[in-house]
């Protein structure tokens, strides 16, 4: 976990949609962008907008993908826009408490053919997520997917998954979780989690020596997989 | 009426003068009364020039000619005018009669008496009718006709039931039964509903040649009082299973104006559509759009049918049947997209529920980077967009996505001009940045078969975008692709009420010919066209603008539960996909034959590459509803490239199967299955009316007359002087004409009324 260093204006960011694709970070919680008693950045705008704004400029350059590269969208799941972008990412969903309302629109979103990405979180977080993704999808459950499912070949190759080379490997092994529709691994995966790894941190920080190149190469290549899969899948 | 007239001023039939040749029989006495005439026509000319009285030059100018044109009269009766006629030597000559003894004869609509009864009255029995006159004076061959003509000698030979009527077949057929017999001519009764495909024009010409008159009397009426007929109902010939057809009924009415009836369609007896509709006025026929859905496999009678209301003449023409082969197969959809993009997952996403559609795709994710999804084995499309005709033509349609047109080579786009044109598949353009104009599509090949005109100097600026509302237009609302709601309303408030889209191309004329089916209308208020459809040689192509039709379901407005988006792809990929021919690809001249008649069967067969092929071996496999297989080998006849053709005999009625199979040089070119019914056609019953004007033309380019029953009393008498066969020759004295007596009795009059008034009497 790391606070941004950017600071961040009054106003929560929002593209106005125009076809092409926008990095939508997912705000829950209390409005704005500080919280708790000695008023931290809160845990949804974790990496925010570093993060954001680098891979988004990694997709542009890597892929053929059309995304908006200087301005990013700040959602919270039941807002009426959050369809216009069909890929989410949430940060620290250990924190998580959406309220009904969210609970719904995720719900609604990823019926439809939404996708979100779960990052940064490690130890027991992963219930907190679980226990709110029951309440978004009763039934669905969190499946651990090994390293033959297409969206670690949707655009690199990412043929071994290594349980120690995740950001918070120290708190447990990495396990990218999905929810499959209907539960089922041959359909479509419409949310991935990274459990005990922080892909965000690894992409703020990729343009500062602060972590190895190594490890934000593979954290742009899982972020990149994600949106090309959630694109064609 | 005409016909008592003419014989009352003249005192002979019309038929006599038409056929007679015109004589004067002068005689000695002839040339004195000439002379005389000159007298008197001189005298009558002094007279009136010098005689006393106050009358003008003008009236003794007048005067003198109607005196001149009383001795004219004079003089021509002097000269004994004739009629000279070759008339038919009694019982010397053969007649023969035909008698239409097909089912449409059963319509009571003759003072509610069905239209055989005047053929049993008139023609059931020697000693009664007309057919007692023409007896006295004809040895007549009576014969009766529907498809065929036969003899027929007693009145229980006529049946009424016949399911065709060949006007032409049964002319010829009489004319060559009596060739070389002294035949007078010919009398047809019947109500000149022709059911034949060919024309009469080939009988009637060889009638002419031989010149054979034909004498035509028309039962029935030339309108129905009271009737509504299923005229027309267009459908296709093949649908894919799980297809929703929007076909159009066309309606006609007399007596039914205004009225709400039910249309119901019937698909092998279960109702698949219902609807009730505002009959036309009558003789203006409406076109009813109807919508239903094949969700049964195979050869399919579906029954479009009116509920009967009271008092109709005709019920059997309330229906009409049409016969689809319902196909139970996967057909393959080439999506090529240019950059991983959301249209592209949800185009994708909304086609895995159909059973009958697979989309395979390619997907340019980077420079030279490709992703292949939906592919059947590990080398399809390996190599990218194919690069043979081969490769290409094995698919049934192409979409292209959001992609450049340099991204293909020039060859790659002259490919895919050619998969429209040559192959007959069907190819969807998507809107996006890098299609259309705004991706270099101007001036390829591919630009002449989109439905579209491209312009590179007209494309939109980078970085805009059009926000667009989308709604059909009337063609739109009247396709199936665009139909959104269960039926035209609900259809049109659901496209009032979907989720605005974007565009980034700029279309702003469309080729002519094309169809627009959908138009946006931008935040100026200006329409454009969204989606284009156009027929391109043997294929078909559409442009759809938007870039974004995602919206339609992800839209917060949109619900969980919503297939709006889902069901317009399947319906737009179907289209797409309909029709699109194999490579041996069957056809019927049609898809009912009479039993005991032959169906025709052709097969055009091509190579993969879609090039015809002339040297193959075509066998035609016919199963018949008693299990019987016979092989037919289908042969090419020279003169269409790649056409076989083969004649099935029938036999049974029921349904046949034809399983066509090609092959050349031992290896199999391809196969089809195809479908046809023999079973006794209902075309008697439509335009079931008294067709007077094709009973007219046989009669009057074959040198006869044509008769309604109520005026048949000189038909005997009219066929005396045709002038064939054995006859004799009259000459009937014209002087006597009461219209020459009439004549001089009104010259008189005129002159002496012309004299009163002048002061000359």
């Amino acid at each position: 976990m790391a606070a941004s260093a950017t600071s961040i204006g009054a106003r929560d960011p929002r593209v106005e949609y125009d076809g092409r694709l926008a990095f939508t970070r997912i705000q829950y919680g209390a409005q704005g962008l500080t919280s708790g008693r000695f008023r931290r950045e809160p845990t949804w705008a974790h990496d925010f907008p570093r993060a954001d704004f680098h891979f988004l400029k990694i997709l542009g350059e890597l892929t053929y993908v059309k995304a908006v590269v200087d301005e990013g969208n700040v959602l919270r799941l039941d807002d009426q826009e959050l369809g216009n972008f069909p890929v989410a990412y949430m940060s620290e969903p250990g924190f998580w408490q959406p309220s009904d309302s969210e609970v719904e629109g995720l719900r609604s979103y990823l019926q439809k053919g939404g996708f979100i990405i779960f990052d940064d979180f490690r130890g027991n977080h992963v219930d907190n997520l679980i226990d709110q993704m029951r309440r978004v999808m009763p039934g669905a459950r969190f499946q651990k997917l090994d390293a033959t499912h297409p969206i670690f070949h949707s655009f690199f190759e990412i043929s071994t998954l290594d349980p120690r080379s995740g950001y918070y490997a120290d708190a447990g092994d990495t396990e990218w979780l999905g929810i499959f529709e209907d539960n089922d691994p041959r359909k479509r995966l419409i949310a991935i989690a990274n459990n005990n790894h922080d892909l965000g941190e690894l992409w703020e920080f990729s343009d500062t020596g602060y972590v190895p190149v190594d490890l934000s190469n593979q954290a742009y290549q899982f972020g990149v997989n994600y949106v090309i899969y959630a694109l064609t899948h | 009426m005409l016909d008592a007239l003419f014989r009352f001023f003249f005192g002979l039939s019309p038929v006599v003068f038409g056929q007679g040749e015109f004589r004067f029989a002068a005689s000695t006495g002839s040339y004195m009364a000439a002379a005389a005439v000159a007298v008197a026509a001189a005298l009558a000319v002094v007279a009136y020039r010098s005689g006393r009285g106050r009358a003008r030059t003008r009236d003794r100018v007048g005067l003198t000619a109607i005196r001149l044109a009383i001795l004219a009269v004079l003089l021509v009766c002097m000269f004994r005018p004739l009629l000279v006629v070759k008339a038919a030597v009694p019982q010397q000559n053969f007649l023969g009669v035909l008698l239409d003894d097909s089912r449409s004869m059963q319509i009571a609509d003759v003072d509610g008496q069905p239209r055989s009864a005047y053929v049993k009255n008139e023609f059931g029995a020697a000693d009664r009718g007309l057919l007692k006159t023409l007896s006295e004076r004809f040895t007549v061959r009576t014969f009766r006709f529907s498809s065929a003509p036969s003899r027929t000698t007693q009145e229980s030979d006529l049946t009424f039931g016949g399911s065709q009527s060949r006007l032409g077949a049964a002319l010829s057929g009489v004319r060559q039964e009596l060739a070389g017999l002294p035949v007078a001519g010919l009398v047809m009764i019947s109500d000149g509903a022709d059911t034949a495909d060919a024309a009469l024009g080939d009988a009637i010409l060889g009638l002419k040649a031989e010149g054979l008159p034909v004498f035509t009397v028309g039962v029935g009426r030339e309108t129905l009082p009271r009737d509504i007929q299923v005229g027309r109902v267009i459908t296709p010939k093949t649908a894919l299973k799980g297809t929703t057809l929007m076909v159009d009924v066309v309606l006609s009415q007399s007596g039914y104006d205004g009225r709400q009836v039910t249309l119901d369609v019937e698909d092998e007896g279960t109702l698949v559509s219902t609807q009730q509709v505002t009959l036309p006025d009558a003789g203006a026929p409406a076109s009813v759009p109807v919508r239903f859905t094949m969700n049964e496999a195979g050869p399919r009678v579906l029954r479009f049918r009116v509920t009967p209301q009271e008092g109709e003449l005709v019920i059997e023409n309330n229906a009409r049947e049409a016969l689809i082969d319902v196909r139970d197969r996967k057909e393959k959809v080439l999506y090529f997209e240019g950059e991983p993009r959301w249209e592209y997952k949800f185009i994708r996403r909304a086609i895995p529920e159909d059973d009958n559609l697979i989309v395979t795709s390619l997907i340019r994710t980077a420079d030279n980077k490709y992703m292949r999804q939906g592919v059947d084995h590990a080398d399809e499309l390996v190599s990218a967009f194919p690069k043979t005709r081969e490769e290409l033509f094995a698919y049934r349609s192409l979409i292209l996505g959001s992609l450049e047109a340099a991204a293909l080579t020039g060859d790659q786009l002259k490919m895919i001009a050619e998969f429209v044109d040559r192959r007959g598949g069907g190819l969807l353009m998507l809107g996006g940045p890098r299609s259309f104009a705004e991706g270099g599509y101007a001036g390829t090949a591919v630009a002449d078969v989109l439905p579209v005109v491209l312009d590179r100097d007209q494309v939109m600026a980078k970085g805009t975008v059009m926000r667009l509302s989308v709604k059909p237009t009337r063609a739109g609302a009247a396709t199936a692709v665009t139909q959104l709601g269960p039926d035209e309303a609900r259809s049109a408030e659901r496209w009032s009420t979907l989720p605005g889209v974007t565009a980034v191309n700029r279309v702003d004329a469309v080729k002519p010919g094309a169809t627009v089916l959908l138009t946006g209308t931008d935040e100026s208020r200006a329409e454009r066209p969204m989606l284009i459809f156009q027929r391109y040689g043997r294929g078909k192509s559409f442009a759809f603008l938007p870039q974004d039709s995602w919206m339609w379901q992800m839209h917060s407005s949109v619900a969980v539960e919503d297939l709006t988006h889902e069901n317009y792809w399947r319906q737009l990929l179907r289209w797409l996909v309909d029709g699109v021919p194999d490579q041996v690809e069957p056809a019927l001249t049609t898809e009912r034959v009479e039993p005991g008649e032959a169906a025709t069967l052709t097969a055009a067969v091509v190579d993969p590459s879609f090039v015809e092929l002339n040297d193959a071996a075509v066998m035609a496999t016919v199963t018949g509803p008693d299990g019987t297989i016979v092989d037919i080998p289908m042969s090419w006849d020279g003169e269409e490239a790649g056409l076989y053709h083969a004649s099935i005999a029938t036999r049974a009625p029921g349904w046949y199967e034809a399983k066509i199979e090609a092959t050349r040089d031992g290896k199999t070119v391809g196969s089809a299955v195809t479908h046809f019914r023999v079973a006794p056609g209902d075309a008697e019953y439509f335009d079931a009316t008294m067709h007077a004007a094709t009973l007219r033309r046989i009669a009057e380019e074959t040198g006869g007359r044509f008769y309604a029953p109520s005026s048949t009393a000189s038909l005997a008498d009219d066929l005396r002087y045709t002038g064939r066969g054995v006859t004799t020759v009259e000459e009937h004295d014209l002087w006597h004409m009461p219209i020459v007596l009439m004549l001089l009795v009104g010259l008189l009059c005129a002159e002496w009324g012309y004299r009163r008034v002048v002061g000359l009497a």
